[in-house]
């Protein structure tokens, strides 16, 4: 696979302790562009543009989001929970703005099968078409995203 | 044959000479790129710099002992570290041009920790930065105020005093630990009133994955030298004696607390609401000072709220911080609206207080919350 200068810069950004303790990759051994090359697969896969997934979990966020803390119920059987965080995070891409922290917590209470949605992490998703690395924190698995999506109905 | 091999000689020679002429020039840069000594006029005179060229703006700016806030460290993503460059600046980077609208760009504001001091160089900031020093103190003491919410207070050493006002924060370093290669720097809002100069208080909340709160919570002890740089922010009471709207919520509790005891201090008796917002009853503190703080000052009221499920036993107000404002604040004219939170909560409480007839420049909150 080639490798592309551009992506050097962010791939530095991701890494851990440099915007956030753990870094964006997690223990993802992949090159950025493998990572980024094999969620755009999935995604396509799935039937979802990265577009799309973005608008969907802006929706889901904002709806959390009001909640201000306390549960809320989304569809059926998902409920979201928004943890509030003081400050801001720059996008490893650079020239993004800054995305508050603080993150939903989405579960399907079906399966107890979780998801964590940040502002930045849905940014990078949408903007970007990284789902962050395998194994991180705020890693949104292309299947998974796709399944608590429609439960969570549009 | 032949033509294979020349075609792989040729590739390798071409290789060989990128690869050599990139390593003399990051040697060039790294000890032969001399740019000598340069001047830094700031703001037309009021301060003028001799320092020495070849490192970026921002870090240049900080030796000399002038802190611009920056939110990524020097790193070129948060944009925070703008200056105006009015004389001398270079071609604007590329990596700067992601960050500056053409309004800016046209108005010549410029990236700080992107751009790198070559020559002379005019620039303009805001005149309350001059009053930004850095300082180093020790942790006197670090109490648990909810089970993810912690409270720093720190004797300043060097300089032993700060001046501020009530509602502006400070900077603190989080050193390199662990995989964190670098310091960065976080903003928080002070919570000590001015009057305790020798010492700062912070009210710090456990951000998940965040570098400096992670230090705070696992690493930072009582004892520990910490530095920090400050006081940045323009969010602060006015002058007038308009009736106040305070909303807060979890650690955005600390510029309150600072204001609260300055007005006790000085006696400022503007009347005050102050609604804090909560989930649960252990996510609620300093009640009981804030309970003292109202006998104290007749026209101050503390409303704290819950908004969780499960709260049976309380019986203090009940549901969002926004319906509770929505439910007590009749009419917001002649009013002013003070927010500090998570970004949710201030977006919320300023349409809530908009509705109530507060007019938006009369609502305030700090921009890095």
């Amino acid at each position: 696979m080639k490798h592309d200068p551009r992506l050097q810069r962010v791939l530095d950004r991701m890494k851990s302790g440099v915007l956030s303790r753990d870094g964006f990759l997690g223990p993802d051994p992949r090159p950025l562009e493998e990572v980024l090359d094999a969620d755009r697969s999935a995604v396509a896969a799935l039937g979802l543009t990265r577009e799309e997934v973005g608008a969907r979990l802006h929706e889901v966020f904002d709806k959390a989001r009001a909640g201000l803390g306390t549960p809320v119920h989304l569809g059926d059987r998902l409920v979201a929970i928004h943890r509030e965080a003081m400050g801001r995070i720059p996008c490893p891409w650079g020239g993004c703005g800054l995305f508050p922290k603080g993150e939903v917590e989405l579960t399907d209470t079906a399966t107890g099968e979780t998801l964590l949605l940040s502002a930045l992490g849905i940014h990078l998703a949408g903007a970007h078409g990284f789902y962050g690395g395998r194994g991180s924190r705020y890693r949104l698995e292309p299947a998974a995203l796709e399944r608590l999506l429609r439960l969570a109905g549009g | 044959m032949g033509g294979a091999w020349f075609v792989l000689i040729s590739t390798g020679v071409v290789a060989a000479t990128c690869l050599v002429s990139a390593v003399i020039l990051l040697i060039a840069e790294r000890y032969l790129a001399n740019y000598g000594p340069c001047t830094i006029d700031i703001n037309q005179g009021a301060r003028k710099l001799e320092v020495q060229g070849g490192k970026p703006l921002l870090a240049t700016l900080m030796q000399q002992q002038i802190f611009i806030p920056s939110a990524c460290g020097g790193r070129g993503t948060c944009a925070y570290c703008k200056v105006t460059i009015t004389d001398g600046a270079p071609p604007v980077a590329p990596t700067e041009l992601t960050l500056l609208t053409p309004e800016e760009l046209k108005h010549s504001v410029r990236i700080s920790c992107q751009v790198k001091v070559r020559n002379d160089l005019a620039i303009r900031i805001p005149e309350h930065l001059f009053l930004v020093k850095q300082f180093t103190g020790v942790v006197e003491r670090i109490r648990d105020l909810t089970h993810d919410i912690k409270e720093l207070r720190i004797r300043l050493v060097e300089p032993a005093a700060i001046e501020f006002r009530p509602g502006q924060y400070v900077q603190l370093e989080a050193p390199a630990y662990g995989d964190n290669p670098e310091p960065v720097y976080r903003a928080y809002s002070i919570s000590s009133p001015p009057s305790d100069q020798g010492h700062i208080e912070l009210i710090i909340r456990r951000v998940p994955n965040g570098i400096c709160t992670t230090w705070v919570f696992t690493r930072l002890k009582e004892g520990d030298e910490v530095r920090l740089n400050g006081p940045y922010g323009e969010f602060r009471l006015t002058d007038s004696d308009a009736e106040m709207v305070w909303i807060a919520g979890g650690s955005g509790m600390a510029p309150f607390w600072s204001m609260a005891r300055h007005m006790r201090e000085h006696g400022i008796q503007r009347p005050c609401t102050y609604f804090f917002g909560a989930v649960a009853q252990r996510d609620l503190f300093l009640t009981d000072e804030f309970r003292d703080l109202e006998k104290a000052l007749p026209r101050f009221r503390f409303v704290p709220a819950l908004s969780g499920a499960e709260n049976d036993g309380w019986s203090g107000e009940k549901g969002l911080i926004t319906q509770v404002v929505e439910r007590h604040l009749k009419d917001g004219a002649g009013k002013e609206g003070y927010l500090c939170g998570s970004s949710g909560m201030i977006d919320a409480s300023v349409k809530v207080l908009k509705a109530k007839g507060i007019p938006e420049d009369r609502i305030f909150y700090d921009k890095f919350t």
